[in-house]
């Protein structure tokens, strides 16, 4: 795949947001504004990465794969910090932050197939 | 995927959804959702061309929302339904990890559970003994 610099800045938005919420699990802290924002951090980057896909199909872009499948990665990756959010807040104990961190990796792994759908150095599906 | 906040009072047994339970429900939502999508993918645009592969996967998949399910839900029942569930997802990921190492070229990459979940990072073999582990405990308490 080609690693370009969405998928850099999504890896490290992704892995810190997960770093962060799992840091403050280990010391047993309730979610708080903290890992709250760094949860907020991977949707916001999300949101961004669907904005500038647009922006680069319109100027010209072209991606390789199949437009459908990247685009309901895209919207898989958006609702997941909103889903963990509900998931977590529903019960806030420290296992909450465990719950937000698994958020950022995941988002992390499917950018890297965000990557390879548009770049279309596809894996056998 | 969600499940009610509140358990009705006669539930004695401690929730399945508390604690670590919620992180085990979260990465099972996550393998159900990403099963599914992958399944239906594969079957909606290459079905033709590994049609026991892509079933496989579907059904795959369709074990990850059971056991998703079943685990958020409280009471005994439930419990029993994960077991069987999750006894089958174990079942499955080492069947599938076999054959794929036998024969790869007949097994490609197709499913969750080729090599053992290797494409997934092994989670796929270790969840299920977690999930395992996790009713068995609840288990143990209820019986208390």
């Amino acid at each position: 795949m080609t690693i370009d610099g969405w998928f850099i800045a999504g890896a490290i938005i992704g892995l810190a947001s997960t770093i962060t919420c799992a840091v403050a699990a280990v010391m047993k802290k309730k979610p708080n504004d903290i890992t709250l924002l760094a949860l907020a951090a991977v949707e916001l980057f999300i949101l961004t990465y669907a904005a500038a896909s647009v922006v680069r199909l319109a100027n010209g872009g072209h991606i390789a794969g199949q437009p459908w499948e990247f685009w309901g990665y895209i919207a898989t990756a958006a609702a997941l910090p909103v889903g963990g959010f509900y998931w977590a807040m529903m019960e806030r104990t420290f296992w909450s932050n465990y719950v937000m961190g698994a958020v950022g990796v995941t988002v992390v792994v499917m950018m890297a197939r965000m990557a390879q759908i548009w770049y279309g150095i596809s894996t056998p599906a | 995927m969600k499940n009610t906040p509140s358990t009705p009072a006669d539930d004695v047994v401690p929730s399945r959804t508390t604690g670590a339970g919620r992180l085990l429900i979260t990465v099972y939502g996550v393998f159900a959702i990403s099963a599914s999508a992958r399944a239906g993918y594969q079957i909606a645009t290459q079905f033709g061309d590994a049609p026991v592969a892509y079933l496989l996967s579907a059904f795959a998949a369709v074990v990850y929302i059971a056991a998703t399910i079943s685990l958020a839900k409280p009471g005994h029942k439930w419990a029993v339904a994960a077991t069987a569930a999750i006894c089958i997802e174990l079942l499955g990921v080492l069947v599938v990890g076999v054959l794929s190492l036998l024969d790869a070229k007949a097994f490609p990459h197709a499913t969750v559970w080729s090599m053992f979940g290797q494409g997934y990072g092994y989670v796929p073999l270790v969840l299920p003994l977690i999930g395992l582990w996790w009713l068995y405990r609840h288990r143990a308490a209820a019986s208390r």
